[in-house]
Parts: C-alpha cells; sequence; structure tokens
C-alpha cells in the first residue's frame, strides 16, 4: 500500500512547497513551481523513494497527484505481485 | 568554511552530500538548507547547452557547497550559445558552463550520420566552427569558460569502433579543441571520459530526451559538476602549489629506520614495491607541471638522503625535491617552516602522509592544509594520487608556472649563496641579475592575470584582474601594463611582477603592483621604477599617485612605496596609505647590480 504522507513529503519537498499545498487536486496547473525541470526531479526523486522504475510513457505523464498515485499503485502492487 | 563542528547539522547536510548513495530526496533537503547557512563564499554560474541540462544546477550547487561556495546557477536558454553570453554579463556572471550536444547538432544527428553527404557534414562543422567563434569571442570578459567536448550517446554497432559517428565525432571535437585554444579563459572538460568514466548505460535517460532533449541522468551530472568544480579550484576555495611529502609507507613501503635501504619495498616490478615506484612516477609528473615538492619525515636525515641519492629505482631524487624537513620534530611545526620558507600560504599546501594519526593532527591543528591519508589497502593507491593530481592540474596551469621546481631551488641556493657574501651589494652583483620589463605585452596576458589571482603578500592593493580585463587594459589609452621577467646566472625565473598604471590627465596612479615572493629583496621591484615615472612623463603626466590597501597577507608591503620614497598623503582609519609625489622630484633607487632592458 502506498504511503500517502511519504508521498505528499517527496512532491512537498521537490517542488519546494509546503506539504499543505498538496492536496488530492495538487497538479502541474494548481502549483506554480510544478515546471518541467522540477517535474524530472520530481520523478527521480519518486523512483528512488519507492524504489520503483516509472515506465517512459508515465514518466512525463504523471503531472497531478492523483496521477501519480495511481501510476505509483499499479507499480507497487506489480512489485508485491 | 563551515565552523560548525562534527555532530551539527550542517556537519550532518555536508555528510548527506559527500555521500555518493544519497537520493534525489536527501541532496534537495540538505542543499536548500545549507544555502541558508553562512558560506565563505557565494558566486554565480551561467549554464549553456543545446541540450536540456537543469538537472546540473543541483550538482553543481552541491559539489558548491561541499568547497564551502554557495552556487548560484543563471539558465541559459535552449541552444543560444550567444544569446546566453549576453543574458550571463547581465546578470553579472564571471564563469559559464558551456555544453554543445552532438546528438542535437542536427536533429538525431547521430542517426543521420550514416546517410549524411559528406558536403552537409563539412558545412556543420564549417558552421560549428564560427558560432563557437563567435561565443568565444563574446565571452573574453567570463573569468572561466567550462568547455564540454561532443560525446556520442549511443555505442558504436561496429567493434572495430570507427563508425561514421566515431569520425565524425573525433572531427567536431577536434574543430572545438581548436577554436577553444586561443582563449586562455577556457577550460575543456572531457565528456567522453565522464560517460566511460560513469558507464555509457548509467550516464544517459532516454525518457526525458526523447520528451524534453534531457538526455543525462543525475549520474552523469554529478561527474560532471563534480569536474567543472575541480577546474574551478572549489570556486575560489583554493589554488594549491606545494606537495609535501611523508616518506615511509608513502614514498616506499616499510621503514628506512628499520628496514634499511635493502630492505625497503620499492621498484617496477614486485609488490608491493610496484606500487611505490608507480606513485613516485605520477608525483614525479606533478613536478615536472610545476607542483613544489618537500619532504616532511620523522627519520635520520642521513637514512632517508642516502635512499634519495643510492636507491638504484628511486624516482624522486634530491633534484626534484625544493625543500627536506628530516627531523624528529611535528609535522604541524615542519608544516608552519615550510610555508615560511617558501613564502606561501599554509592553505596552497597538500600534505601526504600515510599515518592516521599525523593526519589528523594536521587535520586538527592546520585545518587549512589540504591533509590526504596513504589508504590502507594499497592498490587503492594510485586512485588516490590521481585524485590528488586533480588538486593540482584540473584547473589547468599556465605554461609559465612549469618548472618550478628549478625556480624554488635557485632560491634556495641562493640564500645559501647569501651566507658567502660580505655585502648585500656584492652578494647581489654576483648573481648577475637580468630584468626585462615590458609594456602591454599581450603574449603574457595569461599569465600576469594568474599572477594578479595567486600574488597575496606582495600585493599593494590586491585588485585581482581576470583575462579580459588584462586585455582590455592594454588596448586601451587609459592604462599600461606593466609586467617584469627575471633572470639570473642560475637560469630564468619567468615572469615574476606586474605593475598596472591607469592615467588620468596630468595624474598617473598605480593601479595594483604584485610580485611573485620569490624574487623579493634583489631590488627588483624597485629598480623599474624609473622607467615606468619616465613614461608617465613622456605621455604628459606631472603627478605620480599610489596606494596601499591592507589585506589579511599583504603586510610585509606595508611601507613599501616610502621605501620607494613615496611622500605619504593620508593613512586612512582602515589602513589605506595614499601617497603622491611629483614625477619631476620622483627618483627610483638605482641599483647597479641589475641590468634592465626594455621591451614595448
Amino acid at each position: 500500500m502506498l504511503n500517502e504522507d511519504t508521498l505528499k513529503h517527496v512532491m512537498a519537498t521537490m517542488l519546494n512547497v509546503d506539504v499543505s499545498a498538496i492536496g488530492p487536486d495538487a497538479s502541474m496547473d494548481t502549483i506554480a513551481n510544478w515546471d518541467s525541470l522540477r517535474h524530472m526531479n520530481l520523478v527521480l526523486a519518486l523512483e528512488e523513494e519507492f524504489k520503483v522504475q516509472i515506465p517512459d510513457e508515465d514518466a512525463g505523464n504523471i503531472t497531478s497527484y492523483k496521477l501519480i498515485k495511481l501510476v505509483l499503485d499499479d507499480l507497487l502492487a506489480q512489485h508485491r505481485g | 568554511m563551515n565552523a560548525a563542528g562534527a555532530g551539527s547539522v550542517p556537519a550532518a547536510n555536508l555528510a548527506v552530500l559527500a555521500r555518493p548513495d544519497s537520493t534525489m530526496m536527501q541532496l534537495t533537503q540538505a542543499i536548500t538548507a545549507l544555502e541558508k547557512d553562512e558560506q565563505a563564499r557565494s558566486v554565480k554560474v551561467g549554464v549553456s547547452s543545446s541540450a536540456t541540462v537543469d538537472l546540473l544546477g543541483t550538482y553543481l550547487r552541491k559539489h558548491g557547497l561541499l568547497a564551502g561556495t554557495r552556487v548560484e546557477i543563471v539558465p541559459g536558454n535552449y541552444d543560444d550559445p550567444i544569446g546566453d553570453v549576453a543574458l550571463f554579463e547581465r546578470a553579472g556572471v564571471k564563469q559559464m558552463v558551456l555544453l554543445p550536444f552532438f546528438d542535437t547538432l542536427q536533429p538525431a544527428f547521430e542517426a543521420q550520420l550514416g546517410t549524411l553527404p559528406a558536403e552537409a557534414v563539412d558545412a556543420r562543422e564549417a558552421e560549428l566552427r564560427l558560432r563557437y567563434r563567435l561565443v568565444f569571442e563574446q565571452a573574453r570578459a567570463m573569468d572561466a569558460i567550462y568547455l564540454g567536448t561532443f560525446h556520442r550517446m549511443g555505442g558504436p554497432s561496429d567493434a572495430g569502433a570507427d563508425d561514421p559517428v566515431a569520425q565524425a565525432l573525433a572531427r567536431f571535437n577536434g574543430a572545438l579543441r581548436e577554436e577553444a585554444a586561443p582563449f586562455a579563459n577556457i577550460r575543456v572538460i572531457d565528456s567522453e571520459d565522464i560517460v566511460a568514466a560513469v558507464g555509457r548505460n548509467a550516464a544517459f535517460d532516454a525518457r526525458f530526451y526523447f520528451r524534453s532533449k534531457a538526455p543525462y541522468s543525475g549520474a552523469y551530472m554529478n561527474e560532471l559538476a563534480r569536474r567543472i568544480a575541480a577546474a574551478a579550484r572549489g570556486f575560489g576555495a583554493h589554488f594549491y602549489k606545494v606537495l609535501v611529502l611523508d616518506c615511509d609507507n608513502t614514498l616506499w613501503g616499510g621503514v628506512i629506520g628499520e628496514d634499511l635501504i635493502g630492505g625497503i619495498k620499492l621498484g617496477p616490478h614486485d609488490y608491493p614495491g610496484n606500487i611505490f615506484w608507480r606513485v613516485q612516477h605520477e608525483l614525479a609528473g606533478l613536478e615536472r607541471q610545476g607542483v613544489v615538492l618537500c619532504l616532511c619525515t620523522k627519520n635520520n636525515p642521513a637514512d632517508v638522503d642516502d635512499v634519495l641519492r643510492a636507491h638504484p629505482d628511486m624516482v624522486l631524487r634530491d633534484e626534484r625535491i625544493v625543500l627536506k624537513k628530516i627531523n624528529w620534530d611535528d609535522k604541524v611545526s615542519n608544516l608552519r617552516a615550510i610555508a615560511a620558507e617558501l613564502n606561501v600560504g599554509l592553505d596552497s599546501i597538500v600534505f601526504l602522509d600515510d599515518s592516521a594519526f599525523e593526519c589528523e593532527a594536521v587535520r586538527q591543528q592546520l585545518p587549512m592544509v589540504k591533509t590526504i591519508q596513504v589508504p590502507a589497502a594499497l592498490p587503492d593507491y594510485p586512485r588516490v594520487v590521481q585524485e590528488l593530481k586533480q588538486l593540482f592540474l584540473a584547473g589547468g596551469i599556465a605554461a609559465d608556472s612549469r618548472g618550478k621546481t628549478g625556480q624554488y631551488k635557485q632560491r634556495a641556493g641562493a640564500e645559501q649563496l647569501k651566507a658567502q657574501f660580505n655585502t648585500q651589494e656584492a652578494y647581489l652583483a654576483s648573481l648577475e641579475l637580468k630584468v626585462e620589463l615590458s609594456r602591454n605585452a599581450g603574449a603574457s596576458i595569461g599569465r600576469i592575470s594568474e599572477l594578479s589571482q595567486k600574488s597575496n603578500q606582495f600585493n599593494l592593493t590586491t585588485t585581482r584582474y581576470s583575462i579580459a580585463d588584462v586585455e582590455q587594459m592594454m588596448g586601451g589609452d587609459s592604462h599600461a601594463v606593466y609586467s617584469l621577467t627575471v633572470a639570473d646566472k642560475f637560469g630564468p625565473a619567468g615572469l615574476t611582477g606586474v605593475a598596472v598604471m591607469r592615467y588620468d590627465g596630468a595624474v598617473a596612479h598605480v593601479d595594483n603592483f604584485l610580485m611573485s615572493c620569490r624574487v623579493i629583496g634583489r631590488g627588483v621591484e624597485t629598480v623599474i621604477w624609473g622607467r615606468i615615472a619616465a613614461d608617465a612623463v613622456a605621455r604628459g603626466c606631472t603627478e605620480l599617485r599610489a596606494a596601499f590597501v591592507p589585506s589579511a597577507k599583504n603586510a610585509q608591503v606595508a611601507d613599501f612605496y616610502d621605501r620607494l620614497g613615496l611622500p605619504l598623503l593620508a593613512e586612512s582609519a582602515e589602513g589605506v596609505r595614499r601617497y603622491a609625489i611629483a614625477a619631476a622630484d620622483f627618483a627610483a633607487p638605482p641599483h647597479s647590480w641589475i641590468e634592465i632592458t626594455y621591451a614595448q
């Protein structure tokens, strides 16, 4: 199961915003700091923190909290299965 | 340097930066925290590339902080090096990273090379040369440009590694280096070697390349940033000149006092003597490049001298060693003595010793000395020596710095001769000193700038000049840059002094005067002023002005202008001393023992 607190913490750190800004509706559109550079660093950090490899087709597209959670849930489930 | 001790938060954050396996999260947190703390220096670095390299910023900041420097990144635009130079100058950037990228020279250039007609490749090379020549011209005012060479992303499919990509790569890198060669402010960083060091598979991340033209992994960026920081000498944190070596288990295996000359391990063939022999060759190479080697060892002098003279496989013999401290005093005192005798700061010394005890003592009492311990696992020793070499060589060494040992030895030899003469004057006459004074010597711009950066003790105002500054002053009418080379009967000492004059109507100001400490005390520093004053009079000046601005290190020249015979006009509370004299009243002290010539 994905630890959502950890996810929020990683996102807040990498996007340089307060954890309270990372709600379920957070996305590239709602967070000004979330630009393409920070996005790249965010993907690298997510991979390290959750020990997963985010596939090529997803890496550029996971630009909201919901999408990130979806992809991570999926990857972590595969991990166990 | 960070004042915080071990166990504090800054120390813990620095440890995170130093660990190779820290995650992006940990790095980001540590960097953010450390940049809020006080740092010794702050520097702006512009990053210009034909790929997306934003990730480099994180790692430049990391390696900057490890050297006590807060690095502020000024990003350029994608594939616009000419525009970036203008942008950087407006932002006050003095150091820039320039990373041309091979595969984006044309879309999928590597893939296209197999089918591109020869004329198209020729035309691309011509365009590349023109473009970067222009970039380099416009970036003349930069203190430093760190230029990454081209590398390929895909490995060669030809087992002989001589496919069209390899051929074009060699050619384009040749072109880049050729265009860069005339510019003394460019330091070339070999990108192919970084790919090799990191591993081709680990160096790139294809996911972000096709989407955002961001080809590099964190591992590549980390190594690139590390090499840039080394080439920048920690962004101004250090400028090492002297390597002080222990002997037993550092230059040879074993202890000379116990194992005796036949028992120590040193030679080309057998382990572990072959490791020490190899290391000695590396160190001898450093000496050839201008690094000053000294010995500091607890031994009987006769034992060590015997090895230097008589061991058949000794590489570092007496003539390569400038100073020897072979005694039973503690290393801290000996290091202080070496700094004093060579007239260099302790912060320009690197100390290599096998003993954890000695290393720790030096680290604690002389933290400004860079201390390196010989690794306990001997096969690691050559790698440690490679890293040590980078401390001296990564920043590039101007040609005139080579052969320093000879020059320092001349000085040491001259000190010994001094004792045999009754008068200072007779001694100086015996040296057959020759000084050549040059005005606006364009060929020496690199060395003049380097000397102004390095000289601390004999430096009247501690104004530093970049290569661009010197060029500009030489080219304009309002300044003149005098440089002097000194030779004596023992050999040439090279370019060892610089005087910068600024003319303002009837007044000729000495903007700065600085000398390398190794030729001081022979009258050279005063003999040149007759000519400089005459030049000023010839262009209509009637008054000479000069100033001494105190720094942490230049107390020895506080009264230099008094000694030159200039009347003191005023002294400020900060210790700035201003002098002025009518040009007609000035007479430089004559020195019959110096033969001086002029070159325009």
